[in-house]
């Protein structure tokens, strides 16, 4: 009898939670998760090339390294130029506050220079690139509201609206998300006309120390014709960065051993 | 003993070198051919229509040093930077500028050494510097040339340390460097021994401290992070980097005095923007009462600052400096009859605004000094254009103005210039 009370008990909450759908506000934290707070902390290394309309071809290359302070909150920031030449030992480190401006510093070692960046305007271009800062740190979620405007076998679709629209260019955004990893596929941007205007896509993910990574993605710029394609490697999670690489010491003496070229 | 450093440690690189199957070291740098136009004709100096024209090829590499050796453990590496410099304005057939030779390591979890010839800047100002005694070289500023040359290499030792509580650099340098002021040849100025703004006529001369032990320089940082502002202390003891005072009227010279110097500073998020403060005082140790009449007096330096992005790409900053000479009455009456009297407070205001357009390949840069209590100014405006990701085209303007001819700015008015630089960097 007992048993019998119990099968039912459990088959009770197993029919409960198949039939809950994710609620959208789940499924939003679940992408943001996947896409900017997997791991404890990580390394990357990223060539960005830019192609204008033109043709013409420009290219970044950085090392990013990161620490999550608290899933889905604040994180840490590491970025260390290797390419262009011109900009070649920069360093770079991004303290990301939810709810208020980031902290910024550049180092620049030509003249042993730690400059303070003021950077509220998280939607500018990350260097020089197709991509903008809240694209390379993530925007928050608490920005925007959510709505699940399509659910298939494959994909959720959810539309963001700004809570806020004088702060940002669009006037609302939608992202498609796998439903197996959370990881989002392909977000689009539409202007305060409704027209899209720019369009990130997940071009390739790997399953990198079991964590789903995009490898390869794009950002492209519909109004000026722009793109700009990035291609991650030598990703590693968990590899025992700790708070201290995020200060002025590192900023001014990288931090040799995760910045092999 | 400055050579004996740099035969020690070209001996050190050899020794690691040789002991190990040698990975080459990449190299990299630019070259880069730069004029500078006279806006307004100068004939006091040696060349009328330009001040500026003149090849460089920069080269610099970073060597981690290899092998089981006690440096290598202590991830040490060695950093070289030097400039080949065709000077056509002095007709040179060509010199050699070494930046940088240093070697850096970190004996323990908690230190770090850089030995060597550095680049040193700390401090929270934008063209402005309180606590920041390294050498800088104010004839490349006027000129145009590019913000590194701002900063002049100083042959020193540099230990950091970061225990828990707070973060220490000091700074030992054991011969002195000073700036590098205009002195008539390529750049005009004010000299009080003529009495007027002169060039190449000028006769003046700076005497250097003697290289000792009891001229050593020291310099020292104490700095934290309180959340996301950032304070520091500061301390230095040595020389003025500039010759103010007089050591011999009759034979034209000056000197660089000696000069203690203690300073604070605080920088952090303000006003959705970042804000700074910093103040140092200035003991003139050979005049501490002010009543030497060719001893600079001591001073005090007050400096706050803002800087916000406006979005865009579009940033701005302003600065407000006040500068007061201490024991001004004891000075005023040491004073004799023909000396120049030089005023008790500067007020010093700066803005800068900052636009890149199309998609950060194009950057258009304002900075501009005015000082209304000196009644001058020096605006500085200039634009690069990054061509590809090799070639970079700078121009720009240098204009600084003054109704006198003996304050900061006014004495440079003579040299406005503009500027074109095109570099190559690989």
């Amino acid at each position: 009898m007992r048993k019998l009370l119990v099968f039912l008990a459990v088959l009770f909450f197993a029919a409960y939670s198949w039939a809950q759908e994710l609620s959208v506000d789940e499924i939003v934290s679940k992408a943001n998760n996947a896409s900017y707070y997997q791991g404890k902390e990580g390394r990357a290394k990223a060539k960005m090339v830019v192609t204008d309309a033109q043709g013409r071809k420009r290219e970044r290359q950085l090392t990013i390294l990161k620490l999550n302070l608290k899933a889905g909150g604040d994180q840490k920031y590491y970025v260390y130029f290797h390419k262009p030449n011109d900009v070649k030992g920069m360093s770079y480190i991004v303290w990301k506050h939810v709810g208020k401006d980031d902290d910024r510093w550049l180092y620049l070692p030509a003249m042993d220079l730690v400059r303070r960046i003021a950077a509220s305007d998280k939607r500018s271009s990350f260097v020089g690139t197709t991509f903008l800062y809240e694209d390379i740190s993530g925007r928050s979620i608490d920005l925007d509201e959510h709505e699940l405007i399509a659910s298939d076998p494959a994909y959720y679709t959810v539309k963001n609206t700004p809570k806020d629209a004088a702060l940002v260019e669009f006037s609302y955004y939608t992202v498609k998300i796998d439903r197996n990893n959370f990881v989002p596929m392909r977000a689009e941007y539409f202007d305060k006309t409704g027209k899209p205007y720019r369009t990130i896509e997940a071009l390739e993910v790997k399953d990198i120390q079991n964590y789903p990574t995009v490898t390869r993605m794009k950002a492209m710029d519909l109004n000026s014709n722009s793109d700009t394609v990035t291609e991650f490697s030598d990703i590693s999670y968990n590899i025992g960065l700790n708070d201290s690489i995020f200060t002025e010491r590192f900023l001014r003496n990288p931090p040799q051993q995760w910045l092999k070229e | 003993m400055k050579r004996i450093f740099f035969i020690g440690l070209s001996i050190l690189f050899i020794f690691v070198s040789s002991a190990q199957a040698i990975e080459l070291p990449e190299w990299h740098g630019f070259a880069e051919q730069a004029y500078g136009y006279r806006i307004s004709h100068d004939t006091l100096t040696k060349h009328r229509d330009y001040n500026m024209l003149e090849q460089r090829l920069q080269l610099k590499t970073r060597y981690p040093i290899p092998g089981a050796n006690i440096i290598s453990q202590w991830n040490g590496v060695l950093t070289y930077k030097g400039d080949f410099l065709l000077d056509e304005y002095f007709d040179t057939t060509g010199s050699f500028d070494l930046r940088e030779l240093n070697l850096a390591f970190s004996p323990t979890n908690i230190m770090d050494i850089k030995a060597g010839r550095q680049i040193l800047t700390w401090g929270t100002g934008d063209y402005i510097f309180i606590n920041d005694f390294f050498p800088k070289d104010y004839v490349s500023f006027y000129i145009g040339r590019d913000d590194e040359y701002l900063k002049e290499p100083s042959d020193a030792l540099r230990v950091s340390l970061y225990p828990k509580m707070v973060n220490i650099d000091f700074v030992l340098i054991p011969d002195f460097t000073p700036n590098t002021m205009p002195d008539g040849d390529r750049l005009s100025f004010f000299d009080s021994f003529q009495g007027g703004i002169v060039g190449r006529d000028s006769r003046r001369n700076a005497v250097k401290p003697a290289f000792k032990a009891k001229n050593m320089q020291y310099a020292l940082r104490l700095y934290r992070n309180f959340d996301s502002t950032e304070g520091a202390l500061y301390y230095y003891r040595g020389f003025d980097p500039s010759p103010r005072s007089y050591l011999d009227e009759a034979n034209l010279q000056l000197f660089y005095e000696r000069l203690d110097a203690y300073g604070a500073s605080l920088r952090g998020p303000f006003a959705s923007g970042i804000g700074n403060v910093e103040m140092g005082y200035y003991r003139s140790r050979q005049d501490p009462n002010g009543d030497n009449r060719l001893i600079e007096n001591s001073l005090l330096k007050l400096l706050v600052g803002y800087e916000k992005d406006m979005g865009n790409d579009l940033k701005i900053g302003l600065q407000y400096l006040y500068e007061q000479k201490l024991n001004y009455s004891d000075y005023r009456s040491a004073l004799v009859t023909g000396d120049y009297c030089w005023d008790e407070y500067r007020h010093l205001l700066t803005q800068r605004v900052t636009k890149l357009f199309k998609n950060q390949t194009v950057m258009l840069g304002l900075f501009n000094f005015w000082s209304p209590s000196d009644k001058d100014g020096y605006l500085r405006a200039s634009c690069a254009y990054d061509i590809t990701d090799q070639w970079k085209l700078t121009f720009g303007v240098n204009i600084p103005w003054g109704e006198d001819m003996i304050t900061d700015f006014g004495m440079m008015k003579k040299n406005k210039n503009a500027f074109v630089r095109l570099r190559y960097s690989f």
